[in-house]
């Protein structure tokens, strides 16, 4: 639902990324410097704008561009962010809505910074994912401010949720999370060995910016997550090809979806199809669809990909769907 | 794409082709018309045979192919018929009105007013369907273009330069507030991205039929002020001695034009460069005499509109191109040929 | 109606008259764009008392204080100022070139070029700001040549010059519909921001090498606004005063488009303002052509104002691009009505 256009996650980037945190965890924080109180109170993290020395407990911490939502997510208090849209803002808990509404809103998502503001709020960290242009445009002054701490927007979700929490001192809350989501998944390839190993799933969506008329076969998002740590059988792009759900497909095209076994469809919290994918299930072709009218359409959950506490969410409604799966014939 | 330039006396009134070939050239258009149309109906991205095409318009049950051509293929071809008129025919009266070869419906702001209004019912009203916001694009266009009419006007009548500027100005202050509103609200930036594009696919007929009774309207409306038009192409003053109101004329037209461009727009989105393009070609094709042009535009349009379409659909399949971003890239290159080709020379 | 447009209006003015309203207009212009620009200084939502501030130019503060006023307000405020002039001067020179009210380097596909360019960048490449201001440049540069070329044949003619732009911009206009359309959304904003025109986050750096190219490219203005005046009577007339037409008209226009090019490069495409300032301008000073100097001064208040409404008076910071646009139509749409009374 939110950010459904999220860049792929490319797995090096991961593994760089990975990689860069292991060692300065072990860097920075095991190795106390030799020097001062002051020394002692700051460590060294490494993010996309290289390494950084930050505050080893950042007290007043503004979080930027996609930050805001997994910042808080995995219990952080920022005193300024960028405003969430209506649609990230509204499957969020009541406590992080309430964490959301305290903070100081520095400008519009992806609009302008404030950056005279954001000098005001006297920050002693400061966490940025926006595209890369546009964080080149501002390093500079942000950096003047606070130490800054920078991710490009392809960074994949698990690693960014761990940078986070790294950079906010926010590590116990995390590895929560995680548990919850490792034994959610172990749970899921328990009880249905059978339907990951044989059957040939398809995720489509349909977004408010689609075209009326046309829905796509989804490719990242949610369904990653499905694909990469379930093991789930359904389409990708080439590898280096634009992902599949680029492509505005006509709803000519949903006659195509009979060669696979399920369907997953978007839904909202309450189990109705999400509103912008409503016209293609209120379609003929849909309604005619063999896969549909035989009961293996699933409508599935996604709050969010970008951090533990909307895909948990997401994993609960994909355990619900599956359940509901008819037996193969 | 809204510039004004000079009006030019271009190659139109030496190579005025004879009444034998205009005719020739009508019945051609209405072949390659009815081709189209024909071809819009057989050609999706995916593969439907002929015959359940067939079956499909005249034999109908409840397949899932037959459900493709009669829910989507056919409603999208009329669509693009209806749509192709309206922006043709518009484009022929603004360019008649402003003796201007250059402008389009988007000097009257339609354009601005129709996104406009969408951008506030998309970002401030939380509509996301296109039946619910295509009465604002349509409303938005109608305001607008009466507001330049207005701010255009002096007590004498309407000056066409002074209006074209006018629009401009409003539909650059709309487009400011537009994109204000959109880069302030990721939503409903991202929900106008493809609106912008222009495009007739997934149009339902329920949307298309109250919109036809107001284009058919301004189809008779221009084809009565065809006559005048033409008088008033030397002026004004010339026109008034043959018993023309140029006041009056201009203001049938601007209404005419306006219904015909803001039912374009509220179908199918901005869609650019037909209306620009398609009367410039006709006026070099027959000539500068109104009413052939409007004719002319009348065919040619929608076969422009028709033939992107289809493109569209098929070069990336299984993907389309909305057919907005088709014109621009078979128009443009004609324009190109036809401005070099001519001794097209007007300053 | 003769080739000049009706919008021609009291041609029959004193010259000496001329010039008198011409300079008093620009020294006007130039008190109200330094009040702008004091204002700008001294307001932020950083709160500084105006001893702060004048301390601070005069180097007495040190850390976040020195930072803010002299990193971030001065640069901003004079990038405002200098971006300002040079579009304005950019689109007199295209209005009195192509002898058209509404033209400006827009017209030869430069904007939508560099803007595609960019897109490229941002959106194909995931590239660094320099590769962006690269890729505009590249973009805008290359789109200007082949519409050159294209128009050209047997000599250079303005009505085929605009057709030719039109169709190309319009190919352009398509790629970029389609580039965002087909973008990720936080990209495709990024973009859509960048296309708007920004001075957020404008530095030293940008200031003064855009500075040191906006300077010379004036100077060059200024020498040809000469012959460019008599280019407007028409080209055999420019040629019987000595006029060497075409060399002329293609220093104009690379003149014309480096300017906006410079501009594009430091801050992104800050629309409309090369469209009107010279409209505005002629109208203020009320001389009968197209006038660089009343045109320069017009376009460095409006773009400052406009930087100014958009930091701190709209309800959240937004690219300077926006305001402009609705601040500058606004306007010259008042200047028009008012006209158009007038001239009962």
């Amino acid at each position: 639902m939110s950010n459904p256009r999220r860049r792929r996650g490319t797995a090096l980037t991961a593994a760089l990324l990975g990689a860069a945190l292991v060692l300065t965890a072990c860097g920075g924080d095991t190795e106390p410097t030799t020097d001062t109180a002051a020394a002692a109170k700051t460590r060294t993290v490494t993010a996309g704008n290289g390494a950084v020395e930050i505050p080893a407990a950042p007290q007043r911490v503004v979080a930027l561009g996609n930050t805001t939502q997994p910042f808080i997510d995995i219990g952080g208090k920022p005193v300024g962010v960028t405003e969430l849209s209506a649609s990230e803002l509204d499957p969020i808990p009541a406590e992080q809505k309430a964490t959301y509404e305290a903070a100081t809103k520095l400008g519009a998502d992806t609009a302008e910074v404030d950056l005279e503001k954001l000098a005001g709020l006297k920050p002693d960290l400061i966490l940025v994912q926006v595209p890369d242009d546009e964080f080149e445009g501002i390093k500079k002054q942000l950096e003047a401010v606070a130490p800054t701490l920078f991710w490009g927007l392809d960074t994949e979700w698990k690693a960014f949720a761990d940078a986070l929490a790294q950079a906010g001192n926010l590590t116990d809350a995390l590895s929560q999370q995680k548990t919850q989501f490792q034994d959610k998944i172990a749970k899921i390839k328990q009880t249905y060995p059978a339907i990951i190993a044989d059957t040939k799933f398809v995720a489509v969506d349909r977004w408010d910016n689609s075209d009326p008329g046309t829905f796509v076969i989804s490719d990242f998002g949610c369904i990653e997550i499905a694909q990469g740590d379930i093991g789930l059988n359904a389409p990708k792009a080439a590898a280096g090809a634009d992902p599949l759900g680029w492509t505005n497909l006509p709803f000519e095209q949903i006659a195509g979806l009979s060669k696979y076994d399920a369907i997953l469809y978007p839904v909202d919290a309450a189990g109705q199809p999400k509103k912008a994918f409503a016209p293609v299930v209120e379609s003929n072709t849909w309604k005619t669809l063999s896969t549909v009218t035989s009961g293996h359409a699933l409508g599935v959950f996604c709050p969010g990909n970008n951090s533990y506490g909307p895909v948990l969410q997401y994993l609960d409604s994909l355990d619900r769907a599956l359940a509901a799966l008819p037996a193969k014939k | 794409m809204t510039i004004l330039a000079q009006r030019h006396d271009g190659p139109d009134a030496t190579t005025a082709p004879g009444p034998r070939r205009r005719l020739l050239g009508l019945v051609t258009a209405l072949l390659v018309l009815s081709a189209l149309l024909v071809l819009s109906v057989m050609i999706g991205s995916t593969e439907i045979s002929p015959s359940v095409v067939w079956d499909a318009l005249f034999h109908p049950s409840a397949d899932i192919d037959q459900f493709a051509i009669r829910d989507y293929r056919l409603p999208r071809t009329l669509v693009g018929l209806a749509v192709g008129v309206a922006l043709g025919l518009s484009g022929a009266l603004i360019q008649a009105i402003t003796r201007n070869p250059l402008a389009d419906p988007g000097v009257l702001g339609v354009h601005a007013g129709a996104s406009f209004a969408v951008t506030v019912a998309v970002g401030v009203l939380g509509i996301t369907d296109i039946q619910g916001y295509m009465w604002f694009a349509f409303a938005g266009a109608l305001v607008v273009t009466l507001m330049v009419l207005a701010l255009g006007s002096t007590r004498q009548g309407q000056s066409p330069v002074v209006m074209v500027l006018a629009g401009v100005c409003v539909g650059a202050v709309l487009g400011g507030a537009r994109e204000a509103i959109q880069l302030t609200d990721p939503e409903a930036f991202d929900a106008m991205r493809s609106w912008n594009a222009g495009s007739i696919v997934g149009r339902p007929l329920d949307l298309l039929w109250p919109i036809l009774p107001l284009l058919a309207v301004a189809l008779v409306l221009a084809l009565v002020v065809s006559g005048p038009l033409n008088a008033m192409a030397l002026g004004d003053d010339l026109a008034t001695a043959q018993g023309v109101h140029p006041a009056r004329t201009r203001i049938l037209a601007v209404v005419a034009l306006t219904l015909l461009a803001g039912g374009a727009t509220a179908i199918a989105g901005p869609v650019a460069f037909v209306g620009l393009m398609v009367p410039h070609v006709a006026r070099w094709l027959v000539g500068p005499h109104q009413r052939w042009i409007f004719v002319y535009s009348i065919l040619l349009a929608p076969s422009l509109l028709l033939a992107s379409d289809i493109i569209g659909r098929i070069v990336m399949r299984p993907g389309e191109i909305p057919v907005g971003i088709v014109t621009a890239f078979i128009g443009a290159p004609v324009l190109i040929v036809l401005v070099r080709r001519n001794k097209a020379s007007g300053l | 109606m003769t080739a000049r447009s009706v919008l021609v209006l009291r041609r029959r003015r004193v010259a000496v008259r001329l010039e008198w309203r011409s300079l008093l207009v620009c020294t006007v212009l130039a008190i109200a764009v330094m009040s702008v620009a004091v204002l700008a200084l001294m307001t932020g939502s950083y709160q500084l008392g105006p001893d702060q501030v004048v301390s601070a130019l005069a180097g007495g503060e040190t850390g976040l204080v020195h930072t803010i006023v002299v990193e971030w307000r001065l640069p901003r405020v004079t990038a405002a100022v200098v971006f300002g002039a040079a579009l304005g001067v950019s689109g007199a020179v295209f209005q009195s070139l192509l002898r058209n009210p509404l033209a400006d380097p827009g017209i030869i596909g430069f904007s939508q070029g560099s803007f595609t360019g960019a897109l490229i960048v941002i959106l194909v490449v995931n590239g660094t700001y320099l590769q962006l201001v690269g890729g505009a440049l590249v973009g805008g540069m290359a789109t200007a040549v082949v519409v050159y070329l294209l128009a050209y044949r047997r000599g250079m003619q303005g009505f085929r010059l605009i057709v030719v732009g039109i169709g190309v911009s319009a190919m352009l206009e398509s790629i970029n519909t389609w580039l965002i359309l087909k973008a990720d959304l936080e990209e495709a904003m990024a973009a859509a921001v960048w296309g708007a025109g920004s001075l957020n986050g404008v530095s030293w750096g940008q200031v003064v090498v855009g500075g040191a190219c906006i300077a010379v490219l004036l100077l060059l203005a200024a020498s040809l606004s000469r012959p460019m005046r008599q280019l407007e009577l028409g080209d055999a007339a420019a040629a019987s005063h000595g006029v060497r037409v075409s060399p002329t008209r293609l220093g104009l226009i690379v003149v014309g488009v480096a300017l906006t090019a410079t501009v594009t490069a430091a801050s992104g495409p800050i629309a409309f303002i090369s469209l009107v300032a010279p409209q505005i301008a002629r109208r203020l000073a009320r001389t009968a052509g197209i006038t660089l100097a009343p045109a320069a001064f017009v376009g460095a208040l409006l773009c400052l104002t406009a930087d100014y409404l958009a930091q701190h008076v709209a309800p959240t910071p937004l690219p300077v691009g926006l305001i402009t646009v609705i601040l500058g139509g606004g306007y010259l749409g008042w200047l028009l009505f008012g006209e158009a009374r007038r001239r009962l």
